[in-house]
């Protein structure tokens, strides 16, 4: 038999009136009945209402409740139409190291940051115009961090997992929903199916089902990807914010604990990704992406 | 001045899209916010948005004065060492030049082989089209060059190691001189190659009859291929099978004297391989491989069975033929078992299991010269060599996320079974697909 399909326009008002009653009832149910308090002490107490009751009868869902599937897709269309709805894009990027983290002897310190100025337009133009670098002890001829922007809105950081060729290497799970004003929030796990690519991690994401976009991801690494410099990745994030209509990525970073102490950068080390002051569709002229490039 | 004056525009938000325009989603950004702060808090100075003061000066500046990226000119070299039995020790020195994503990369090298008292050389030069992961792949090159009559050999530093070290050399080699060139496409799912080269090949003998703890050489002589211009074509296909969790690989390679080659062969090799996972503690890898050479019986285009990337109860290249199949179960454990063992150890040395099992056979024409084996399209019931083992396993990680260092203890199965058989191997976890690059 063939499940009902997912309605936006009726299924979001009939959980909206779910949650709200629920919402109602336990404002009703937090202010009629304050909490007991457990001070026993001499003075003043909170006399305890117990003559008045409140119910809330069960109520059965008929409404048809969206499959993982049906998620899944519509993430991986939300990420696609997101991509194509930025034309130009302009912002302003910070690549920072940051070494002796975890460290009890000092306190972290920045080994290197970069800012840049990113400009790109689809389909194929892009120009990095560097607003200041700092490194620590840097020597001519030592190698830097090297980050290179394309010309492609994809954020492929944020949606790998998410990608419809990506649906064979992951298992998926919804583990919650959060209902933020107008939004419903899914809470999706996803992990590899398989544990013999260490370097495909397991993960959280946040998606806003209004756009079906993904706006927060915590990212796990079962075991070290590289053990022979990698003892463990602590902790990962990557996080979204909405400039205007655009969802666009804000900031990765992650902790890294090494096997073995590495040069510069010892047993711990954090590096970040910071994107901020988005402009989008201003339309960028062609003439700005040529002055930047080889001759 | 008109370019600064347009990069000042495009900087600043015309029909701004900022967050401070647009209708702000108090309730959202209240949760993502909750969110973020507490993310902030625990990454510290790092996550710390970056100090605004000179930006807008430095910007204009950029913009005014373009510092266009410079094409990476300065060659890398990197020395490198190999020994085996037909060239005794090589010294090379080999150069790399340029990016493949741009200009193109190239490099060369020469090499000293101080048996033979040789100079080999090889010059590559590949282009990637479609910027740094284009998915068009050019390269061409030529060279004098010893190679492997086998065309799938294992590790080459692992064997030149246990020829250096103790004389077991277990390949056959031939040089080539020549040149070749190739065509890869990368699709979503699938990669795309054909290849052509025009090269003289030639026997070779051994000439070092030494290793470093002087222990006999085995094997000791080298067994010949056939001299003669080799002009080859090649077709690759390498695709996943989606939903599936399966690789599948085919390679046709044909030789003929329409092209005016000295050969007249056809040699096809399929393979296929999975990767299951079992929960989250192993991995169980299926493969299976089919391979057929038509024409006439080059030394140099047969198939050899033996060795830790086939049979691992042989040694490597124990036996050849023209018809080649081989299947090969293996169950790779995913957890540290010194740390499952709570027996201390290096952070950098985490250790896995793992166990196999396989059956293979070749048959057809003997290149070393023996009685051909019986068989048609599969080999006569008795060609069949039956293997069961298990591998000490550490995956570094690098080159590839599922290269496995292994040391296999395997023990042959059936009537006539043999001792076991140690071996070490460096290799992908699916080692029957060759893999386009």
């Amino acid at each position: 038999m063939r499940r009902p399909r997912f309605q936006t326009a009726s299924y979001i008002p009939r959980m909206l009136s779910i949650h709200a009653a629920c919402a109602v009832a336990v404002i009703v149910a937090t202010v009629v009945v304050p909490p007991i308090s457990a001070d026993t002490r001499p003075g003043p107490t909170v006399a305890r209402e117990d003559t008045m009751r409140v119910e809330v009868s069960e109520v059965l869902v008929r409404a048809p409740r969206v499959t993982l599937d049906e998620i899944l897709d519509r993430v991986a269309r939300g990420e696609a139409r997101r991509e194509s709805l930025i034309v130009d894009q302009q912002f302003t990027a910070t690549v920072r190291l940051v070494r002796g983290v975890g460290s009890t002897s000092h306190a972290p310190e920045i080994l290197s940051e970069r800012v840049m100025r990113v400009y790109k337009k689809q389909p194929n133009l892009a120009r990095t115009v560097v607003l200041r670098e700092y490194e620590r002890g840097r020597h001519r001829g030592d190698a830097d961090v090297q980050v290179s922007f394309g010309a492609s809105m994809d954020e492929e950081i944020v949606n790998f997992a998410f990608r419809p060729e990506a649906r064979r290497d992951f298992r998926y799970r919804i583990v919650g929903r959060d209902f933020v004003g107008g939004h419903l929030i899914y809470r999706i796990e996803f992990e590899p199916k398989t544990p013999l690519d260490r370097t495909q991690p397991s993960g959280l994401v946040w998606v806003d089902t209004n756009e079906f976009v993904i706006v927060r991801q915590e990212v796990k690494f079962a075991r070290s990807p590289v053990p022979l410099f990698i003892k463990d990745i602590e902790r990962m994030v990557i996080e979204r914010r909405k400039y205007g209509e655009h969802w666009v990525l804000s900031r990765a970073m992650i902790r890294i604990a090494s096997s073995v102490p590495l040069p510069k950068l010892g047993k711990g080390f954090d590096f970040s990704l910071i994107f901020d002051d988005y402009v989008m569709n201003a339309g960028l002229d062609d003439a700005l992406f040529r002055a930047g490039q080889r001759p | 001045m008109a370019l600064l004056a347009c990069g000042l525009a495009a900087s600043t938000p015309a029909n701004a899209s900022d967050p401070a325009s647009a209708a702000p989603d108090s309730t959202l950004d209240g949760f993502l916010d909750q969110l973020a702060d507490s993310t902030s808090q625990y990454f510290g100075v790092t996550a710390a948005p970056a100090d605004t003061a000179g930006l807008d000066s430095a910007l204009a500046y950029g913009l005014a004065h373009p510092h266009a990226p410079r094409a990476r000119l300065r060659p890398s070299f990197n020395p490198d060492f190999s020994f085996n039995r037909v060239d005794g020790p090589v010294y090379t020195l080999g150069a790399r030049l340029g990016r493949a994503s741009e200009v193109g990369e190239l490099r060369a090298g020469a090499s000293y082989a101080s048996g033979p008292n040789d100079v080999l050389w090889q010059a590559h030069w590949t282009k990637l089209f479609g910027g740094e992961d284009g998915p068009w792949r050019f390269s061409a090159g030529g060279g004098l060059e010893t190679e492997t009559l086998d065309r799938e050999p294992p590790n080459m530093w692992l064997v030149a190691a246990s020829a250096f070290l103790i004389g077991n050399d277990s390949q056959h080699y031939l040089r080539r001189e020549g040149f070749g060139c190739e065509l890869q496409r990368e699709l979503s799912s699938a990669r795309l190659g054909i290849r052509y080269r025009d090269m003289d090949e030639s026997p070779i003998a051994t000439s070092a009859g030494w290793n470093l703890f002087h222990r006999p050489l085995s094997p000791y002589d080298n067994l010949p291929a056939f001299r003669g211009r080799a002009r080859e074509l090649e077709y690759a296909a390498n695709l996943r099978v989606d939903p599936l969790p399966i690789e599948a690989e085919a390679i046709y390679q044909t030789s003929g004297h329409g092209i005016g080659s000295d050969f007249e062969y056809r040699r096809t090799r399929v393979a296929a391989s999975g990767n299951l996972g079992v929960g989250p503690w192993a991995t169980l890898v299926p493969q299976v491989l089919y391979g057929r050479l038509t024409g006439q019986a080059v030394p140099q285009a047969s198939f050899f069975l033996g060795g830790p990337n086939s049979l691992r109860s042989l040694p490597s290249g124990a036996r050849g033929g023209t018809d080649y199949t081989l299947a090969r179960i293996e169950l790779i454990g995913a957890d540290d078992v010194l740390e499952t063992l709570h027996i201390p150890h290096p952070a950098f040395l985490p250790l896995q299991l793992g166990a196999f099992a396989g059956a293979g056979a070749v048959w057809g024409e003997d290149p070393f010269g023996g009685p051909t084996r019986s068989g048609g399209a599969w080999p006569d019931a008795s060609h069949w060599v039956s293997e069961a083992g298990v591998s000490v396993i550490y995956q570094p990680g690098i080159p590839n996320p599922t290269s496995l260092v292994r040391l296999h203890c395997a023990w042959p199965l059936g009537p006539g079974g043999g001792p076991a058989r140690f071996s070490l191997s460096f290799s992908p976890a699916m080692d029957f697909l060759r893999k386009l690059r």
